[in-house]
């Protein structure tokens, strides 16, 4: 009762007002819908699920030996020692491993599909240098048999990128690996947006080639600070409106600007910037950029050279994003070293990723973070599988920003997962099972949880 | 007779660099011979003169013994058809020399070897001793001669070159992919009745002989069997219309890629041609390559192709052995998967190596574990006897990053 006292003084207060202001009739609020493409995501068929006596890597820097998993509604309810069971259908785990569900940052799936076709080729507006209107999401193309294939390799969710000709290349977009016709069908309900940014070779080559801005990696610092620039303006523009609106004005509302939307869901804080960024020194330029314009510089993607500024990223709580050894492909990616994602991840506060950009690699994300781990080690790191893994698990989901949600075996956490048969940093290591929110999507002995895209179906040939 | 010819240079260079190298024996290892032999435990390697000299002796007489504690010895993997020592930096059009717009079926690429790349230093390290190096070439549907290097990073290393024929077939983005096959065939007939016309005149009217232009000089000697062609396909359709090439003019082929190997299988293991893969391709990248599957390179090898597995990428050659792990996991025979990063490649490209046995260059490695393992390591790489070196700048710039000074990371060597 004491509750209802103050609205109704509210109530009153804002009729009283509306009452004086009779001449300033409001027209209607123009708001924005941020979320036009909304996820249709449905979990498949689950149910209470216990993978028994296995050694578990629970992505949060744990592991437990001869251990149980139970998850339930989708959901990670215990892991544990010999935990009740009643009524869940158990897997054997005995001499196999358990790992989260692994995640891939940077992928191109569905946006530059198999088969490599003109028709198909959808992942970078190259006409522009800022086309932070496009989103990835609307060229993906969910029929790309990489999807498959990347599920039976553990991979639970992946971050679809544009390509990164552009200082700004669009918003990318987070999916569940689940196959399905519609992205919306594999949308990652409530997952932030990407943006992704590109410094470097690539901006300058394709529009210095064109002979328009930028032909130079200062013509990059410039395009970007002009576009943070204009979008400080579309904030500011857009908030004055809101606070008049709210203050019973009838304001003239921003004229609307798809491109600048994006930009400025990043000075809100939600939209996560996904920088493709090699260097040091551009990294280092970067961050400083972000505290410019007050926003966070994110997670660098392809940083070969994170390691001569891993001090640096961990004080600003960047994420770095990497391979093992990809290199020489051009100058940016000439300073390559495999231990580069040990020595990141061996700051405090860290944030060190191990991503794919590659439809070969994102199948094989346990043996990319392997590599470096056995490397680092040959080099004098102490690194353990627990510690390895949340490369691909946990802190590829903080880069995300689905942690809350995904990325590690802790209770409460979707139930992705996966069940391997037997150290997953081996090469000979198979996933077996792989689990979304419960569910079973992938099992290496069962056909019937071996999806196949509409366009593989009916295509294979019998051997002659 | 090629074959004569490549042991021959092999030793003379053999000779050459390690004229004056103490003979070593490797005791107490686990020899994956990569022959009939099979895997020998506890056996002895001798070399002398950078060639294998014996093996398990009854008394071992050797200036340096070196005592390998049960680890395995390996033949050094040979890898193929990449641009090794061409380019340096993919993109930095003036560190590379594998293409040439022009380029034909002449393109010798050797020529611009560089053994001082660094991506040389770093794929030794991946337990890689030699390269069979094919050109991009150009617009011309040949690509070039192959040529074979060994990973010293010496001036010296270009082991052989003008060696085997890259031919490309298949889907283009212009045209028709018959046009090449019809132009693959004329060329071969035009050579053979060439060839057929100069031995019938060869006797009775000299003067007509005109000598054959370099180009067509390449073709005849694919047509008496002194080069191999290597022709990348993906479709069976153009696998099928190789393999019917070969039968009529006796070609000497090798299948390059080959997705659609699969579904051709006992044709092409008829037919004695051999396949060099990529284990890990297992997308339909294109209309092509629909067959693709990580378990083709066990299935073909079963089937008795000979297969090489390959890591064609310039620079990460070194990832071979993973790639020959993966194989395994996906359904290859161990021994076979060694085979086919050894032996096999070099039975392909008839290089004289790729095993340990008496009188082969002591091309050899020796691994702290499973050289497939990603958890493994080559410990020690012998190219013709002498020990390398087993440090890149990968090496000294992780080093330099994480040695603590007050001065910047610049004075740090």
């Amino acid at each position: 009762m004491q509750k209802l006292i103050p609205s109704m003084v509210m109530v009153a207060v804002s009729v009283a007002l509306t009452g004086c202001m009779q001449s300033e009739k409001q027209d209607a609020k123009v708001t924005i819908n941020k979320y036009p493409y909304p996820s249709t995501y449905q979990v498949l068929p689950q149910q209470k699920t216990v993978i028994q006596n296995a050694t578990v890597l629970v992505g949060n820097g744990e592991r437990l030996d001869d251990a149980d998993v139970l998850f339930v509604d989708g959901k990670i309810a215990q892991v544990g020692k010999d935990l009740a069971v009643d009524g869940a259908t158990i897997v054997d785990g005995q001499g196999k491993w358990v790992t989260p569900g692994v995640i891939d940052v940077h992928s191109h799936l569905g946006v530059y599909p198999s088969p490599s076709v003109e028709s198909h080729s959808d992942g970078n507006e190259m006409t522009s240098p800022n086309t932070s209107e496009v989103w990835a999401e609307h060229s993906v193309w969910p029929q790309d048999p990489g999807f498959q294939a990347a599920r039976a390799g553990g991979i639970t969710t992946l971050q679809l990128l544009p390509g990164s000709a552009n200082l700004f290349g669009g918003r990318g977009v987070t999916l569940k690996n689940v196959p399905s016709h519609t992205m919306q069908g594999m949308k990652f309900p409530t997952a932030p947006y990407g943006l992704k940014m590109a410094c470097g070779e690539n901006p300058k080559r394709v529009y210095g080639n064109r002979k328009q801005a930028p032909g130079t990696r200062m013509g990059n610092m410039a395009g970007y600070r002009m576009a943070w620039a204009e979008a400080t303006e579309y904030k500011r523009a857009w908030e004055k409106y809101d606070a008049e609106y709210a203050a019973g004005k009838n304001p003239e509302a921003p004229v609307r600007d798809i491109e600048l939307d994006t930009l400025r869901g990043v000075l809100d804080g939600e939209i996560l910037i996904h920088n493709h960024c090699y260097k040091a020194e551009e990294m280092a330029m970067m961050i400083d950029l972000g505290k410019e314009f007050n926003y966070h510089s994110g997670t660098f993607h392809h940083g070969i050279e994170a390691y001569k500024v891993a001090d640096m990223l961990a004080e600003n709580g960047n994420c770095a994003a990497m391979w093992p050894d990809w290199w020489g492909f051009k100058m940016e990616a000439y300073d390559m070293v495999e231990e580069n994602v040990a020595i990141v991840d061996a700051m405090k506060n860290s944030c060190a990723v191990v991503h794919s950009d590659s439809s070969t690699t994102i199948q094989r994300l346990n043996q990319e973070a392997g590599k470096i781990m056995y490397r680092a080690n040959e080099n004098g790191f102490k690194l353990t599988e627990a510690d390895a893994i949340r490369w691909i698990t946990s802190n590829a989901a903080k880069s995300l920003g689905i942690a809350d949600k995904t990325g590690s075996l802790e209770s409460g956490k979707n139930a992705d997962v996966v069940l391997w048969n037997t150290n997953p940093f081996s090469v000979y290591a198979q996933a077996e099972q792989v689990f979304v929110d419960g569910a079973k999507v992938y099992d290496r002995h069962d056909e019937k949880y071996q999806a196949q895209s509409d366009f593989m179906l009916g295509q294979e040939l019998i051997q002659e | 007779m090629k074959l004569f010819k490549s042991s021959l240079i092999a030793l003379a260079l053999a000779s050459a660099t390690a004229a004056n190298a103490a003979s070593l024996a490797i005791t107490n290892a686990k020899v994956h011979t990569v022959t009939e032999a099979g895997v020998l435990e506890n056996a002895t390697v001798v070399i002398d003169n950078g060639v294998i000299t014996a093996i398990n002796p009854e008394t071992v007489t050797a200036d340096q013994t070196f005592n390998a504690q049960g680890k395995i010895l390996t033949p050094g993997f040979i890898v193929s058809m990449n641009q090794l020592g061409l380019v340096e930096v993919g993109a930095v059009a003036r560190s590379r020399d594998a293409g040439e717009k022009k380029a034909d079926i002449t393109f010798d690429a050797s020529l611009a070897y560089n053994p001082k790349s660094t991506a040389v230093a770093f794929t030794r390290k991946g337990g890689i001793t030699r390269s069979v190096v094919a050109p991009n070439g150009g617009d011309d549907m040949f690509k070039g001669q192959t040529f074979v290097v060994n990973l010293t990073g010496d001036y010296d290393s270009v082991i052989a070159s003008q060696q085997d024929v890259v031919l490309e077939l298949g889907s283009k983005s212009k045209g028709s992919r018959a046009t090449d096959l019809q132009k693959l065939t004329h060329k071969l007939e035009d050579a053979q009745k060439a060839l057929d016309k100069a031995a019938k005149a060869k006797k009775s009217d000299k003067k007509d002989k005109k000598e054959p232009k370099r180009g067509e000089q390449a073709i005849n000697q694919i047509l008496k069997g002194e080069k191999s062609l290597l022709v990348h396909v993906d479709r069976a359709t153009d696998i099928l219309a190789m393999l019917a090439l070969k039968e009529r003019f006796n070609l000497d082929l090798v299948l390059l890629g080959a997705a659609d190997a699969i579904v051709v299988a006992d044709k092409i293991a008829q037919a004695k041609v051999p396949v060099v893969m990529n284990a890990m391709r297992n997308l339909p990248g294109s209309f092509d390559s629909l067959h693709a599957h990580l378990e083709n390179a066990g299935k073909l090898s079963k089937a008795g192709v000979k297969v090489v597995l390959t890591k064609n990428d310039t620079h990460n050659g070194h990832q071979l052995r993973f790639n020959a792990g993966n194989a395994v996991a996906n359904g290859m025979d161990y021994d076979q998967a060694l085979a086919s990063v050894t032996a096999n490649v070099a039975d392909v490209f008839d290089l004289d190596s790729g095993r340990i046995a008496v009188g082969k260059p002591a091309d050899i490695v020796l691994w702290s574990a499973d050289p497939f393992e990603l958890s493994s390591s080559a410990e020690k790489v012998w190219i013709n006897g002498e020990e390398q070196v087993l440090e890149s700048r990968q090496d000294k710039l992780r080093d330099r990053y994480m040695t603590q000074s007050v001065m910047p990371k610049a004075y740090t060597k």
